[in-house]
């Protein structure tokens, strides 16, 4: 595992996003909480880019893991929106897995829906934490 | 009205429109719910949906008026979560139009439908409401006197 130039962390207000690139899957972390106004400032150029990247590098799986997210706002979750549809519109998109606590409520009700957008794409995968 | 019949499980509290102060609240708002009503996840439903129609009041609120107020009431069989402010006629408009437009049909398929029309246009998400109504099983009503609106996110509670 190894931290790559091209995928770099982000940190805007009280929420933090850590990419790990590990084999031919990404990993990546968020924590805190999506609650700014504009969430879409920062983080719709920040999923484009990580997009971007990923295609670049050819890689096979994006993982991201929401289970230390304690909210996420529907301006926020609409970020996630724009990234699924982009991935369902483009061929030789990588499996896109959403990783989520079921006992955190927004996110076992949030994670299952946005995974029906484009269930080619997304994979929603439950965990027990 | 359910606030006729207060119960000790109510809380109101009424602040200027900032930003910051949404997150306080709702963290404020699920934590008094689990007390009240030993029920994590009905308690964490209820803050998000204070949390976004909180956000709504405080982007279209009218910009003359300095306060928004929040109302939480517990009664016997449910509990209404009351966002109440001043608004400009065509927010008020909006407002009717999208509450219309999210309770006809099935909420699934108006969310997913929405967030994929959302996707396409830049702005505002306008998944806030859907959102109470699918996610947190809420029944939404919109109440509008004058320029001023309060809009209830409506729970009903377990064996109710």
């Amino acid at each position: 595992m190894s931290a790559e130039r091209g995928f770099v962390p982000l940190t805007v207000e009280s929420l933090s996003i850590v990419p790990r690139l590990d084999g031919d899957t990404l990993r990546i972390a968020m924590s805190g909480a999506v609650e700014m106004r504009d969430p879409g400032d920062a983080l719709n150029p920040y999923w484009t880019l990580i997009d971007e990247e990923a295609r670049r590098r050819n890689v096979k799986v994006v993982e991201l893991d929401v289970q230390d997210l304690n909210f996420m706002n529907s301006s926020g979750i609409l970020t996630l929106v724009r990234w699924i549809t982009r991935c369902k519109s483009t061929p030789d998109c990588y499996r896109l897995v959403l990783r989520y606590d079921r006992n955190v409520t927004w996110q076992r009700a949030s994670i299952p829906t946005l995974a029906k957008l484009a269930p080619n794409v997304v994979v929603p995968m439950e965990i027990d934490a | 009205m359910i606030t006729e019949r207060l119960s000790s499980d109510y809380v109101e509290m009424r602040f200027g429109p900032r930003w910051t102060y949404i997150s306080c609240v709702r963290k404020f708002v699920a934590s008094f719910f689990m007390i009240g009503l030993s029920d994590k996840e009905r308690a964490e439903q209820i803050s998000m949906a204070a949390s976004e129609l909180l956000e709504n009041a405080v982007k279209y609120a009218s910009e003359e008026e300095g306060y928004l107020k929040i109302s939480i009431a517990k009664a016997e069989n449910e509990v209404d979560v009351c966002v109440k402010n001043k608004a400009e006629p065509h927010h008020i408009n909006t407002l009717r139009r999208e509450l219309a437009l999210i309770q006809t049909g099935q909420p699934e398929q108006v969310y997913l439908k929405k967030m994929e029309e959302a996707a396409m246009t830049e702005g505002q998400s306008r998944l806030g409401l859907i959102r109470i109504l699918y996610e947190a099983g809420a029944r939404l009503r919109l109440d509008v006197h004058d320029d001023e609106v309060s809009i209830h996110a409506i729970f009903k509670l377990e064996g109710a």
